[in-house]
């Protein structure tokens, strides 16, 4: 039984969990306290002992029934099969198998032990079986569908299932030697081919349980990896939706890291001043030290987002971004447009962020249909907003500078850079392709301290990082 | 100790509090393995409560330390008692000074007062906070540490020398040992993801919402006077409830306030206008509210059209419409 613990061990290991030594040393510990027998229990003990974050629950549960049922599982079902092609209930096929055995121990018929387990129908012995010939064929390193087959012979291999066939053979010439009425002998052949039909396909679902095993979770964090590299523009309906979770975990991520950056930064120097005060009640001993703390303001953020048809993906997870790490900032001020600009700020402090991203895109605040006019945004921006800007603020420009051949207006961004602390242009489109067409970025960026391309979530999130550090 | 699984849930049970197998076989395994406990889950699911049930079950103290930003050292182990030494050394003044009357150098003096050092830093002047106090105490003890994430990380780090070897080093006195290894209970809400130290060195207890059946027993044992079709329909609202896309969805506590609320408004069953004035007691937000109170027009409908026939029938069976 150590033995499977060892291989389950490495199993949730190649599955992305991890399982360090002592937490492997901690399972035998308990294991050996509580036992086996109970496939719930033995779930619980190594659940606590081994899986330590919530997200890897589901993956154990599932790697746990794969290993510890699966066999079990596909033996019970080949009985299953047995029964209905034989067209009999539990009692009778209990029955017919007491009879066959009763006839071949007359005959002191010696049986290999494959034969016997599956004439009897010894589920223990069958998965036992199943198990050590599934590990001397090396069916673990199984890695693609189509390398089943194979596998599945090289099983098929170890358990002797040739020598088996001629073993039946044998024994159904053994039988016909014996007087036994048509039916019976009709009965027998029939249980005969079937259940070689059943250990051909236990077989096959035995390699097929070894491949699920491996890639169930390599497969969904390959997904994962792509979705954050993956552009924004060519999401599908339920990328958009994992997307959404992706932000939310990958804000939080850069929360717990700017906590502790904070932190950090927080401690000062020794503050003379303040330890002589302090320590005046101890007639001047400096009993208690004091260190000045330096004050570290919270970045301002004023987010303009274009929301035209072209970047909306990109605005969606944009504001999201910002306005879950809202309380890293101590005010966030967001504006949306397409020719007209409106705030959306008050939208997003008074329901949840998705809800308030579908709001501000269906075009309560600005009629989102028209043709994209940055110089007429930006010229309202000036006359209505220019007051949100002052020197503790960053500035956010979130759209892909595609004009429409208007004015372009860019002495407003060169006014809101004097104000403010600086101003980012993140932009949507393939570098490349600046500058051509309707793109007016070429006038814009000499106004921006930082202009990056912001096409997927891996750049969204080094952008952002680079905003608040 | 506990000496079964079975052990613990009967003993558990006995101080009111209801749990499933999983929660029994880590509590088990935390007791005979002497492993921390760490539990995470939502808030309000009885993570806390089941440290202090532990202690009342083997009858040993719970010793709390709350977690919270910028807890250190200081705060969570030991403080010397700065304000009495100076005091002793004041009440002392001329005790010192006949130590050092003899003495006619500088360096003698300094000799003769090193060598009264251990007066000072001893236990006599050592203010033992809640770690100190558990690993010092005479008898073993229940080591609650709530909300761990809280915390800071180097809070943490630090806590990783406590949990593994349960020593604790004061430079001026030296290590101390514990006596008995005390059963900790870390909890955490999962604001920040702890460290995989830590974890490595806990057993891991994931508590989430309980099934209707075990939230219906509960509600039961905490609230006696509550009618049975009465609770049964709260369970299964609450669970109704949570099934909705909430800022903050209701814990069992709050499930057992509203029990109670209603029981004291001495309701015999759930009405749409006594959902509405209580519904405040187990949402904290407007807008859950508003959104908890759309939902559940159609399930209080469809509960009162069978609950005369349940009424009629066995108890059991209304009970079970009501749920599933």
């Amino acid at each position: 039984m150590d033995q499977r613990i060892v291989e389950f061990t490495a199993l949730l290991r190649a599955n992305g969990l991890r399982v360090s030594m002592s937490e492997h040393l901690d399972v035998f510990h308990a294991v050996r306290r509580l036992g086996l027998a109970d496939r719930s229990q033995l779930k619980d003990t190594l659940r606590a002992t081994m899986v330590k974050r919530a997200v890897d629950l589901s993956t154990f549960d599932e790697l746990f029934d794969l290993y510890f049922s699966e066999l079990g599982h596909v033996v019970q079902q080949a009985t299953d099969t047995l029964m209905k092609s034989l067209e009999v209930g539990a009692a009778d096929l209990q029955n017919l198998m007491e009879q066959l055995q009763d006839l071949l121990g007359e005959r002191e018929a010696d049986l290999s032990k494959l034969a016997e387990a599956l004439l009897r129908n010894d589920a223990g012995r069958l998965e036992q079986m199943l198990r050590e010939a599934l590990q001397k064929a090396d069916a673990q390193s199984i890695e693609r569908v189509y390398q089943e087959g194979r596998y599945s012979h090289q099983v098929a291999e170890a358990l002797g299932v040739g020598a088996l066939g001629e073993e039946l053979d044998r024994l159904r010439a053994l039988l016909d030697e014996m007087d036994l009425s048509a039916e019976l002998r009709d009965l027998l052949e029939r249980f005969f081919e079937q259940r070689m039909k059943d250990l051909r396909e236990m077989i096959r679902r035995a390699v097929r349980a070894e491949l699920e095993k491996r890639d169930h979770t390599q497969r969904e964090r390959d997904r994962m990896a792509n979705l954050a590299e993956k552009s924004f523009y060519y999401l599908s309906e339920d990328e958009m939706r994992r997307m959404k979770e992706a932000v939310a975990r990958l804000a939080q991520r850069l929360k717990n890291v700017v906590a502790v950056r904070r932190k950090r930064a927080k401690r000062g120097k020794f503050d003379v001043k303040a330890t002589l005060r302090k320590n005046l009640q101890y007639g001047g001993v400096p009993f208690r030290i004091h260190f000045d703390h330096r004050v570290r303001e919270r970045p301002q953020v004023v987010v303009l987002c274009d929301v035209s048809d072209s970047v909306r993906n990109v605005s969606r997870f944009m504001l999201q971004f910002v306005f879950s790490l809202q309380d890293l900032y101590s005010r966030v001020r967001s504006f949306i447009f397409v020719s007209d600009i409106g705030e959306v700020t008050q939208l997003f402090e008074e329901n949840d962020t998705q809800e308030a991203i579908s709001q501000a895109l269906t075009g309560n605040v600005i009629n989102v249909y028209a043709h994209s006019d940055f110089g007429l945004a930006f010229r309202q921006f000036h006359r209505d907003h220019l007051a949100a800007v002052n020197n503790r603020t960053t500035v956010i420009i979130l759209g892909d500078a595609r004009n429409n051949y208007n004015l372009a207006h860019e002495w407003v961004l060169r006014d809101v850079q004097q104000r403010a602390k600086q101003v980012i242009w993140l932009n949507p489109e393939s570098r490349l392709t600046w500058g051509f067409g309707d793109s007016e970025m070429d006038r814009y960026a000499p106004f921006c301290d930082t202009v990056e391309e912001c096409r997927n979530l891996n750049q969204l999130y080094r952008v952002v990082d680079k905003m608040i550090s | 100790m506990f000496s079964s699984i079975e052990e613990v849930i009967e003993r558990l049970a006995a101080q009111n509090y209801i749990c499933s197998r999983r929660i029994a076989t880590v509590v088990y395994l935390a007791t005979a393995l002497e492993k921390p406990i760490l539990i995470e889950g939502p808030a309000g699911v009885g993570k806390t409560e089941l440290a202090k049930v532990i202690s009342g079950a083997l009858s040993l103290d719970l010793i709390r330390l709350q977690c919270y930003e910028g807890l250190d050292e200081a705060k969570a182990l030991y403080e010397w008692e700065y304000a009495k030494q100076l005091l002793y050394t004041q009440i002392l003044k001329d005790k010192i000074g006949e130590i050092l009357d003899e003495s006619t150098t500088l360096n003698d003096a300094v000799d003769r007062i090193a060598r009264q050092d251990n007066v000072f830093f001893s236990d006599r002047f050592l203010l033992p906070r809640p770690l100190l106090q558990s690993i010092t105490s005479p008898q073993r003890t229940v080591l609650l540490i709530d909300e761990i994430d809280k915390s800071d990380s180097e809070f943490e780090a630090f806590l990783l020398e406590v949990l593994s070897d349960f020593t604790v080093s004061v430079p001026e006195i030296g290590t101390l040992r514990a006596k008995h290894v005390p059963i900790v209970v870390l909890t955490s809400n999962n604001a920040r993801e702890m460290s995989d130290a830590l974890k490595r060195r806990c057993l891991h207890l994931y508590i989430d919402y309980p099934s209707p059946e075990q939230e219906l027993e509960i509600v039961r044992l905490k609230v006696p006077g509550i009618r049975e079709s009465l609770s049964a329909q709260v369970v299964a609202a609450v669970h109704k409830i949570r099934g909705i896309d909430l800022k903050k969805a209701p814990s069992i506590s709050e499930t057992l306030d509203w029990a109670r609320t209603l029981t004291i408004l001495s309701a015999a069953e759930l009405s749409e206008e006594l959902v509405n004035d209580t519904l405040s007691v187990i949402l904290k937000y407007e807008g859950d509210i508003r959104k908890a109170q759309e939902e559940l027009v159609d399930f209080l409908r469809t509960s009162k059209s069978t609950e005369p026939a349940a009424a009629a029938a066995a108890d059991p069976d209304a009970k079970k419409d009501l749920l599933h």
